[in-house]
């Protein structure tokens, strides 16, 4: 697999849709698993969501991530199930009761948040970073300055990512276990680690913010990029789906 | 204390095997150079030597002890570990507590360790209350290297530490290092600069693209044509001349000319009946 948020290259339909369309379909896609609670509508977002992924071969990435969104719906999902007492009571508990509905609450959050985050996540995959900053400047006329910062800043997760491991490598090999006593002994050992991360992250970022203004970073406007970013029918077709999905959404909500 | 490796295999991921069987062993005492191009697996070499990294097959043993059965911190007490970079090692707010940071991961008695670390502070001049990340990279190069030094490990494994530094800076690194081999402690480094290998290392191994090519002595292995083609390494300049002596006559491969490692000897087989001269100070 390639690194976090690294470009994967291919051919696809979402390979090759211009950017702006790509991030429009999958801001749009997300808000709309918000619009409705119909769990077998959800259920059918979260398989089309599957499909997209299939058709850019990344099957295996994207259950890498509904395991990781896994994870944290099931917090959100025992919220639910603790604190909405709704439907045929199964469980009495001291505040109210564990009901269907609260169990059916608790489901739907977590194929809502599974099917949210897909297209999403197939954005950013199936995009290179410059193409999605150069097109948000491009087509939806964002100042560069935002677009860069954003961009950069996705940049940057993965590499302060592995400076983290570096700097919990360099602890490991001065005796520091953080592989004893479980998650909150994993979370106490790493709370001082934080200080040379944001020292080496402010290092970074200012060797960046140097080399950007020496190569003119200031000077660069909407007409600096030579790559264009048309929209294609199916961008169009891509938009025209998703805001009938939405409508769609809203009526069965 | 002894190192052994015994036929390691080992990779980050299943498609890209960084180390093909990899066998040597350094003894105790021993000071050691890990030399080759980047990418050849020496870093990779070093991680599996403190249990960063474990073999997917073959043993990689400290003194008969494979590491896949020592715990981290076990580990930590016998080898000591010297990044390339010390901003990944340096995590404490003054000198003083980055010098006690490994005493107290390694739950060691905080009396002795307090006493250690103003040897060591005394030894190296530090200012205990100065902040690390305030200190320029050398100082803090030589901050990571006293954190290491002021365990008393056994084993010392450096991983380039002379790398971003000046000549200055390297010059007081490396002759650290030297005390800390004279006082018995084995010394395993991984060294681009091939004049600091030929003046500190007693033995060299090289390695290519995962494997181990050579290993002898240092000037038997910088001398051999064959191995310095196939890890693409430049041999010292002293060690570069005599063998450029070797090419352009044949004649001289036997003559003191010809087999010179230093520039003392270099001088003398030049002008046998000059006076002993001292090259102190000389630069290489």
């Amino acid at each position: 697999m390639n690194g976090f948020l690294e470009y994967v290259p291919g051919t696809s339909l979402l390979h090759r849709m211009n950017p702006v369309a790509k991030l429009l379909f999958a801001v749009i896609f997300a808000i709309m698993c918000f619009c409705t609670s119909n769990l077998v509508f959800l259920g059918a977002m979260l398989v089309l969501g599957l499909v997209m992924a299939a058709s850019c071969g990344m099957m295996r990435q994207t259950f890498g991530l509904m395991k990781a969104v896994f994870v944290f719906s099931l917090i959100l999902a025992l919220l639910l199930i603790l604190t909405s007492s709704s439907g045929e009571p199964l469980v009495d508990l001291p505040w109210g009761y564990i009901g269907t509905g609260s169990i059916l609450a608790a489901v739907t959050t977590s194929v809502r948040l599974e099917a949210a985050a897909i297209p999403l996540f197939l954005t950013f995959y199936v995009t290179k970073m410059s193409d999605l900053s150069n097109s948000v400047v491009k087509v939806l006329h964002v100042p560069y300055k935002y677009a860069f910062t954003f961009t950069s800043t996705v940049h940057f997760i993965p590499v302060f990512m592995n400076d983290m491991k570096g700097i919990m490598e360099a602890q490991t090999a001065r005796g520091v276990e953080f592989d004893q006593g479980g998650f909150v002994n994993k979370v106490r050992l790493m709370v001082p680690l934080c200080v040379p991360l944001l020292v080496s992250s402010v290092r970074k970022t200012n060797s960046a913010a140097i080399a950007a203004e020496v190569r003119g970073f200031n000077l660069r406007t909407r007409e600096s990029g030579y790559k264009q970013y048309p929209f294609a029918a199916y961008d169009i077709a891509a938009l025209v789906l998703v805001i009938a999905l939405v409508v769609v959404a809203v009526i069965l909500h | 204390m002894t190192i052994e490796f015994r036929d390691v295999h080992a990779s980050y991921d299943a498609n890209t095997p960084i180390l093909r069987g990899v066998s040597f062993t350094v003894n105790d005492g021993e000071f050691v150079a890990f030399v080759g191009t980047n990418g050849a697996g020496k870093s990779t070499t070093m991680r599996l030597v403190n249990g960063l990294m474990k073999p997917e097959s073959g043993e990689v043993l400290i003194d008969g002890v494979p590491t896949t059965q020592l715990k981290t911190s076990e580990l930590a007490r016998r080898v000591g570990f010297l990044f390339q970079n010390p901003d990944s090692q340096i995590c404490c707010n003054t000198v003083r507590e980055e010098l006690l940071f490994g005493f107290r991961a390694l739950k060691m008695d905080m009396d002795d360790a307090a006493r250690r670390v103003d040897g060591i502070i005394a030894e190296f001049g530090f200012n205990p209350d100065d902040d690390p990340f305030l200190l320029n990279r050398g100082t803090r190069q030589l901050l990571a290297l006293a954190s290491i030094v002021v365990l008393e490990t056994p084993v010392v494994v450096l991983d380039e530490p002379t790398t971003g530094l000046d000549f200055r800076e390297c010059v007081k690194v490396m002759d650290i290092i030297r005390r800390l081999h004279e006082r018995g402690t084995t010394v395993v480094m991984v060294c681009h600069d091939m004049e600091v290998v030929a003046d500190f290392a007693e033995r060299v191994i090289v390695m290519s693209d995962g494997l181990v090519v050579d290993q002898g002595p240092t000037f038997e292995v910088l001398r051999n044509r064959r191995t310095l083609e196939a890890a693409s390494l430049v041999p010292p300049q002293i060690v570069d001349i005599s063998l450029a002596l070797q090419l352009m006559d044949p004649a001289l491969v036997e003559s003191p000319i010809a087999r010179a490692n230093t520039l003392a000897e270099l001088y003398a087989a030049i002008a046998p009946d000059a006076q002993a001269v001292s090259f102190e100070g000389v630069a290489r």
